[in-house]
C-alpha cells in the first residue's frame, strides 16, 4: 500500500509576463501543443504516478481552468474516494482574503490539508511542463527520512532572475535555495515540485503571523532551521512558461524532427479533456509540414513549422510560418503569419501581414517582446490588409475600428478603444 | 414536445459485401472517417433530435460496438433516465432464439417498447452516412396521422435496386414499396428511417411472427403495412449514404477530402460525436506533404499523403506515399512504401519500399469479384506486408499475416492472400 498523498496544486497566479496572453487567463490555463493546456502535464503526472488526490487551488481568472478541469474526468480523477477538488479562496465569519501568497493559501486550507490525513503533502506549480514519476520521488523523500525534499533541475534558460536557485552537500542535502539571485552559483534551480511529511508542514502553517510565501517564509525557515531539507534531482525535460518567449520555444520544440519532449509516448500520454471536433483536413490546395495540427482544424492554405489548435481555419492563399495559433482562429485568404503567437477567436483579415518588417524592440516591454515575436490578444480582429509589425502587442479585443491607420509598426502596443475606457 | 422519445437501432448486420472490414466487427462498428464509427452517423442524429432513449440492436460480432458505445458517454447517453441499452439476442424461459431478422429483433424486445408505453417508435439503421434532423418527420407523422412514415430519398436510377423502392401518390402516401426491384420504377428508396404508431406495428409484428417470412423491416414488415395501412412518405433532403459496399464505403471516405465535401464533418450545429482517443495532435514532419486528406490525432507523417484519410495513430515515414487511399488505426507505413487505391485496416504494417495497389490489369478478386473489382487493394487488421513486396490491385489481404505468410515476388492483380490452411470465406459473397 502506498503512503496516502495529498496533492495541492498553486494554478492562481497572474503572470504579468505573459501580457495579453496570460491576462484571460491564469498561467495553467494556457492553451499548449495544440490541444494541451499548461496544467495537464501535472495533472497527467498525477494519473501515471497514481496520485488522485488533489486539490487545485485557484484564484486569479480561474474560470478558464475551472471549465477545463471539470469534474476531472481525463485524469481519472472523478472519484469517490479522493479525485479532484478546486480549491478558491472563500469568505468566513471571521477574516475573509483572498490568498495573499503561495503559503496564506496553504493557510486558508488547513482543513483540507488536516482532512486529508495524509502522510506527505506535494506541493506542485500548475504551471510548469515536465513529466515526471511523482512516485520515485515519494520513496526517495521517505528513505532519506526527509521533511521536505525539494525537486531540482537544470536551469534550462539564462534568465536568472526567473529561478530559485539550490545548493547541495555533497549527500544530497539542500544548503540553501536563493531566489532570483543576481549572481547565481550554479546551474541547479528548483523545479518547483516540493514534497513535505505532513506534520512538519502542518506544525508550520500552524505558527503565528507566518508570512504568507511558501519559499520564502517555509522552504527557506526550514532549511535555515536545519530541518532535513533533501534534493531529488530531475534530469529530464523540465520548461517553465511564465514569458511570451519561453512559451513560445517550448512550443516550437515539439516541432523539432527529435522533439525534447515527446508526446506520442503510448507509456506517457498527456491526457486532457477532448473536444469534440471533425478530425483536421487539408483540402484545396492547402500544405502543410513541420507542424502540429489539432482536429476540427481546416487548412486550405500554407502551413510551415506552426501549431495549429482545435477548429482553426486557414483560408486558400494564407501563409502561417514558426506561427501558434489557438483556438477557432480564422485567418483569412491571402494573410501571411510570421513568428505570431494568435490567441483563441481572432480573426486576421484577407491579406493582412502579422509580424513583418524590422523588428524593433516593443517600446513598453521591452523585455518580454524583443525577440521577433508578435502577440495578437484573444478575440481581436486585424483587418484587411493591414499590417502588425514584429515585438508588437494587440491587446485582447481590438477590433478593425481600433487599427483604422491599418498598418502598425514594430514595438507597439495596441489597445482597443474598450479596454482604455 | 415531441411524442416520440424512444429510438431503436438496427445494428445486427453482417454486411458481407463490405469484405474484410465486417469480418469482425458488425457493420455500424466499421470505422469510417477518420475517427468515427458509422453508427455514429445515426446515434448522433438522435441525440441531436433530442432523443435520449435509445435501444441498440445487435447480434452479429457485438464487441467492437460494445466497446464503442461503453456507457454511451460521447453522446451524453449516460443518463439515468432513458440512455442507451444494447439488445443483444437472450435466452428465456419459454423460448429462446437468435434474431430471425430485423423485425424479429425489435419484437422480441418488445417489451422495451412496452414499458415506455409509447405511442409512436422510432426505428432507425446504424449503418448509413448522414445528418437528418428527425423532428419535422415526427412532426409531420403525427399531423397527418400515419401509421408508419417512411423518409426517402433520391438515388440514380441504376442504383436504386439495391434499396426498398417507393411509389408515392400526389398527397405524399406511400402506395407501393418494393425491396430491392430489378427493374426499379424511380429512384425514390427508403433511408432506413421509420416512425411506427406503436399499435400499427404491434399488429403487423404479430402477423408477421406467425407467417414464415424474413422478419425484416424492409421485405416484410412496410410493404405490407403499405398495403394494409397509411404509410406516409417523408422526403429528406441532404447528404446520405449507404454503406452497403466496398466500393460505396470507399466513396463516401473519399467525399470527404474533396473540395467541396458534400457533408462538412465541421459543421459546429450538428456535430458527430464519437468517443476521442487520448493522441496528441496530428504531427506533420518538416518532409511531410499533405493534400486533400483528412489527418486525425495521434497521426504522424513523414512522407507524402494525398486524397486520403489517416485514421488515428497511423504513421507515414519518410518517402512513403499514401495516395487515394484509407489507412486505419495505427497502422504503419515504412519508408518509401508506396499505396494507391488502398484500405488498409487497423493496424496493418507494411515493410520498407512495399507497393500495395500497383498494374494496370483490372482482373476482378478471385473469391468475391462482385466486391473488388474497382481496382481497390484491401488488407485485413494486423497484417504484416513484407519489404519490397509488390501487390496488385483488386487484392485481398487475410487479416493477422505475417510476413513469411507472403508469396515471394510480385502478387498479381485479383489475388486472394491467407494463411496457410485457411481459406477464410472465399465465395461467401452474399
Amino acid at each position: 500500500m502506498n503512503p496516502p498523498i495529498l496533492v495541492l496544486v498553486l494554478a492562481g497566479g497572474k503572470s504579468e509576463r505573459l501580457h495579453a496572453l496570460g491576462r484571460v487567463r491564469t498561467s495553467s490555463a494556457l492553451p499548449f501543443g495544440g490541444k494541451y493546456r499548461v496544467i495537464d502535464f501535472t495533472l497527467s503526472n498525477c494519473a501515471h504516478s497514481g496520485l488522485f488526490r488533489v486539490g487545485i487551488l485557484t484564484q486569479y481568472a480561474p474560470l478558464s481552468l475551472q471549465g477545463h478541469i471539470g469534474i476531472g474526468k481525463p485524469w481519472d480523477l472523478d472519484r469517490r474516494d479522493g479525485g479532484v477538488r478546486l480549491l478558491p479562496p472563500y469568505v468566513r465569519q471571521r477574516e475573509t482574503n483572498w490568498y495573499r501568497g503561495t503559503a496564506d493559501a496553504l493557510i486558508q486550507n488547513r482543513n483540507v490539508i488536516e482532512d486529508a490525513q495524509a502522510r506527505h503533502i506535494l506541493v506542485l506549480s500548475g504551471d510548469l511542463i515536465y513529466k515526471m514519476d511523482y512516485g520515485r520521488l515519494v520513496e526517495r523523500h521517505e528513505s532519506a527520512g526527509a521533511a521536505l525534499t525539494i525537486v531540482t533541475t537544470a536551469a534550462p534558460g539564462s534568465e536568472a532572475d526567473r529561478y530559485g536557485y539550490v545548493a547541495t552537500d555533497g549527500d544530497g542535502r539542500v544548503e540553501a535555495l536563493e531566489e532570483k539571485p543576481s549572481s547565481p552559483a550554479g546551474e541547479t534551480i528548483s523545479a518547483g515540485v516540493y514534497l513535505f511529511r505532513a506534520r512538519d508542514l502542518q506544525t508550520w502553517l500552524e505558527k503565528p503571523g507566518l508570512g504568507p510565501d511558501l519559499v520564502k517564509d517555509i522552504v527557506q525557515p526550514m532549511i535555515r532551521k536545519g530541518d532535513r531539507v533533501v534534493a531529488y534531482e530531475h534530469a529530464d525535460y523540465w520548461r517553465d512558461v511564465g514569458t511570451i518567449d519561453a512559451y513560445y520555444e517550448a512550443n516550437m520544440e515539439l516541432l523539432r524532427p527529435v522533439p525534447t519532449l515527446t508526446l506520442h509516448d503510448p507509456d506517457w500520454l498527456i491526457y486532457t479533456p477532448s473536444e469534440d471536433r471533425a478530425p483536421a483536413v487539408v483540402t484545396g490546395d492547402g500544405d502543410v509540414s513541420g507542424s502540429l495540427v489539432a482536429h476540427g482544424a481546416h487548412v486550405e492554405g500554407t502551413v510551415h513549422r506552426s501549431i495549429l489548435f482545435p477548429g482553426v481555419h486557414i483560408a486558400p492563399g494564407a501563409l502561417v510560418e514558426d506561427s501558434i495559433v489557438m483556438h477557432d482562429a480564422r485567418i483569412l485568404s491571402g494573410a501571411r503569419l510570421s513568428k505570431a503567437i494568435v490567441d483563441k477567436g481572432v480573426r486576421i483579415g484577407e491579406r493582412a501581414l502579422v509580424g513583418t518588417g524590422e523588428s524593433t524592440p516593443n517600446r513598453e516591454f521591452p523585455r518580454d517582446l524583443s525577440s521577433g515575436l508578435c502577440v495578437i490578444g484573444k478575440g481581436s480582429e486585424i483587418p484587411a490588409g493591414g499590417s502588425i509589425g514584429r515585438n508588437t502587442l494587440v491587446e485582447i479585443g481590438v477590433r478593425e475600428v481600433d487599427l483604422a491607420s491599418g498598418a502598425v509598426p514594430s514595438g507597439v502596443v495596441v489597445r482597443g478603444r474598450a479596454a482604455a475606457r | 414536445m415531441s411524442h416520440v422519445s424512444y429510438a431503436m437501432i438496427l445494428a445486427g448486420g453482417l454486411g458481407s459485401r463490405l469484405c474484410l472490414l465486417s469480418e469482425k466487427r458488425a457493420k455500424p462498428a466499421v470505422p469510417f472517417g477518420g475517427k468515427y464509427r458509422i453508427i455514429d452517423f445515426t446515434l448522433s442524429n438522435c441525440v441531436n433530435s433530442g432523443i435520449f432513449d435509445i435501444g441498440i440492436l445487435t447480434q452479429y460480432r457485438p464487441l467492437s460496438l460494445r466497446d464503442h458505445i461503453g456507457l454511451g458517454r460521447a453522446w451524453d447517453l449516460d443518463r439515468k433516465r432513458g440512455g442507451v441499452e444494447l439488445l443483444q439476442p437472450f435466452q428465456g424461459w419459454a423460448e429462446s432464439d437468435w434474431y430471425r431478422g430485423t423485425a424479429d429483433a425489435i419484437w422480441q424486445n418488445w417489451d422495451r417498447v412496452v414499458e415506455r408505453k409509447a405511442e409512436h417508435l422510432l426505428v432507425l439503421s446504424g449503418d448509413h452516412v448522414y445528418r437528418m434532423d428527425y423532428r419535422p418527420m415526427i412532426e409531420a407523422h403525427l399531423q397527418r396521422g400515419a401509421d408508419a412514415t417512411v423518409a426517402i430519398t433520391e438515388v440514380p436510377l441504376d442504383q436504386a435496386s439495391q434499396f426498398g423502392v417507393v411509389k408515392t401518390d400526389a398527397a405524399g402516401w406511400i402506395t407501393g414499396f418494393l425491396e430491392k426491384p430489378k427493374n426499379p420504377p424511380s429512384g425514390k428508396i427508403s433511408m432506413g428511417v421509420y416512425v411506427f404508431r406503436t399499435a400499427a406495428l404491434r399488429e403487423e409484428m404479430e402477423l408477421d411472427a406467425m407467417r414464415a417470412t424474413a422478419h425484416d423491416f424492409g421485405k416484410n414488415i412496410v410493404p405490407s403495412l403499405v398495403e394494409r395501412g397509411r404509410v406516409l412518405a417523408f422526403p429528406a433532403y441532404g447528404y446520405w449514404q449507404d454503406i452497403g459496399t466496398l466500393d460505396s464505403f470507399y466513396r463516401a471516405n473519399l467525399d470527404l477530402v474533396t473540395p467541396e465535401p458534400p457533408f462538412p464533418l465541421q459543421d459546429v450545429r450538428w456535430p458527430i460525436f464519437t468517443p476521442s482517443t487520448e493522441y496528441p495532435p496530428a504531427r506533420l514532419g518538416t518532409r511531410a506533404h499533405v493534400r486533400s486528406s483528412i489527418v486525425t490525432h495521434g497521426t504522424i507523417v513523414n512522407g507524402t499523403v494525398e486524397r486520403s484519410v489517416l485514421f488515428p495513430g497511423v504513421v507515414v515515414e519518410e518517402g512513403a506515399v499514401v495516395r487515394d487511399s484509407i489507412i486505419m488505426g495505427e497502422s504503419w507505413i515504412g519508408p518509401r512504401a508506396e499505396l494507391d487505391r488502398c484500405i488498409l485496416d487497423k493496424r496493418v504494417h507494411v515493410g520498407r519500399a512495399a507497393k500495395i495497389g500497383v498494374g494496370e490489369s483490372l482482373r476482378p478478386n478471385r473469391a468475391c469479384p462482385e466486391h473488388l473489382s474497382a481496382g481497390l487493394t484491401i488488407v485485413g487488421k494486423a497484417s504484416r506486408v513484407p519489404e519490397g513486396l509488390v501487390i496488385g490491385r483488386n487484392v485481398r489481404v487475410a487479416p493477422d499475416m505475417v510476413e513469411e505468410d507472403f508469396p515471394a515476388g510480385e502478387v498479381e492483380c485479383g489475388e486472394v492472400l491467407e494463411r496457410e490452411g485457411e481459406s477464410a470465406h472465399a465465395g461467401s459473397g452474399s
